[in-house]
């Protein structure tokens, strides 16, 4: 039976990795917060991980709307999981996750390499950024300042969220797990037909 | 979140979770577009009482809860106290440069990240998870099908905790030593995530085939064992939200603590 949209089986899985990752957010911030030397931006650099749900579900799952389910959905967990930040980890986490979307659909959710993944985490930033922009006056700082800052949050994000999230799930391609999850592929097909 | 802690049920348990969660991210927006920090510091204060007084836990509890919101107000003030923008220096060192204008920007910031906190930590402290997603239901309309992933991944949580043990101990049993560096954390990270993932997917299809097996489908007509309702404590709520708000306002007017107005 083909419903519209993801289906149970999906949903439920892309929310399961997501609260996985909705863990990892929570302990997360005690970790960024130890790291910040006043000023440097140093801990800009692990800001990234805050956006490897939409990322890593989407490279398992590989469907339309799991990106944007897995980012809220993590950071849904999180909130429930009591965050330091509290209310604002739901906003950012719809932002984050809808320009990852967003990236995805681009190249019609038929691309999962790298590139492609690390673009879905430059766009994420991207949201970060643009709330960051509103709730914390970013833009008062100084020039300099705000450049490292931006430019730390970036490089960790495309190295974390993009490069690390792309062999996290190579890796778990190996356990075969993906296999019962992904749709089938083209060449599933072709393989039939031999 | 359920911790294990002794504590009692106050009236902010009873208040709809729906009602409660659409109020709190209704006070996030109006709270980002606040820029006088005397309205944030009475506002800081009103819903630190809430926290304090009707969250149900002791008090030693609330403080231990409340110790990491001191580092993100630090946190968050010091970057743009340091090197943020302004006219009327105070200090310069090097790059660091103190100004007026920066510092009561940086502790407004400081403020409201304390603020989110403390209103998302309340919620969290007193509201069900399972209550959450059935009132998300009753009252929002959310589609079960997410409705259900959430409260079966939240079931979850302990036995990936546990498998998150047994993986730990094994890694020690077999001598695994931990690396140094931000390298090192996600190489041990992915020690960590490969099974615990992989776990948790096979668990999730396992769930999805029994729950489709027993026939769950996603028809809005449903029945619910827990019959989410509005009540006063609702109203109650409300009104703690609104009075607050008129009383920071008002002493923001009459009695500021700063001459400041307007950080931008």
């Amino acid at each position: 039976m083909q419903t519209k949209g993801l289906k149970l089986a999906d949903v439920l899985t892309t929310v399961v990795i997501a609260i996985v990752f909705g863990i990892v957010y929570k302990v997360w911030g005690p970790f960024y917060y130890f790291v910040k030397p006043f000023g440097l931006h140093l801990d800009q650099l692990i800001y990234g991980m805050w956006f490897i749900a939409a990322t890593v579900a989407f490279l398992i799952i590989r469907k339309p709307w799991v990106a944007l389910l897995a980012e809220t959905a993590a950071a849904s967990g999180e909130f429930i999981a009591g965050s330091e930040w509290g209310l604002e980890v739901l906003f950012y986490g719809l932002i984050q996750g809808l320009l990852a979307e967003l990236v995805f659909a681009a190249f019609r959710y038929k691309r999962f390499d790298v590139f492609v993944v690390s673009l879905a985490a430059a766009a994420s930033t991207i949201g970060s950024l643009v709330l960051d922009f509103y709730k914390g006056y970013i833009e008062q700082l100084a020039v300099w300042n705000l450049t490292l800052f931006i430019g730390a949050r970036f490089i960790g994000a495309i190295l974390i969220a993009g490069v690390f999230a792309y062999s996290l799930v190579k890796a778990l391609e190996a356990t075969g797990v993906t296999q019962m999850v992904r749709p089938a592929s083209k060449e599933d097909y072709d393989s039939l037909e031999r | 979140m359920r911790i294990n802690i002794v504590h009692r049920e106050t009236w902010l348990h009873h208040t709809n979770p729906s009602v409660k969660l659409l109020l709190l991210l209704v006070l996030f927006v109006a709270v980002v577009f606040i820029h006088n920090p005397n309205v944030l510091i009475n506002l800081t204060i009103g819903f630190f009482i809430l926290f304090i007084a009707y969250t149900g836990y002791p008090l030693k509890y609330v403080m231990l809860f409340f110790l990491p919101f001191l580092f993100i107000f630090i946190s968050t003030a010091s970057s743009m106290i340091l090197f943020g923008n302004g006219e009327t220096t105070w200090f310069r060192w090097g790059v660091i440069h103190i100004t007026e204008e920066s510092f009561y920007r940086g502790v407004h910031l400081g403020f409201r990240a304390l603020i989110f906190a403390l209103l998302g930590l309340t919620f969290a402290l007193t509201t069900r998870p399972v209550y959450l997603f059935y009132s998300l239901m009753q009252q929002l309309k959310l589609k079960p099908k997410y409705a259900y992933s959430f409260l079966a991944a939240v079931r979850l949580v302990p036995i990936m905790i546990e498998e998150f043990q047994t993986v730990h101990q094994a890694l020690k049993v077999r001598g695994v030593a931990d690396e140094r560096g931000i390298r090192g954390k996600l190489e041990l990270m992915k020690r960590y995530a490969i099974p615990l993932l992989s776990q948790s997917i096979r668990r999730a299809q396992r769930i999805a085939v029994a729950m489709e097996a027993k026939r769950f489908t996603n028809e809005r007509k449903r029945t619910f064992y827990y019959e989410m309702k509005l009540s006063k404590y609702d109203v109650l709520f409300f009104l703690y939200v609104l009075i607050v708000t008129l009383i920071a306002y008002y002493l923001a007017i009459a009695h500021p603590y700063l001459l400041i107005k307007d950080v931008r």
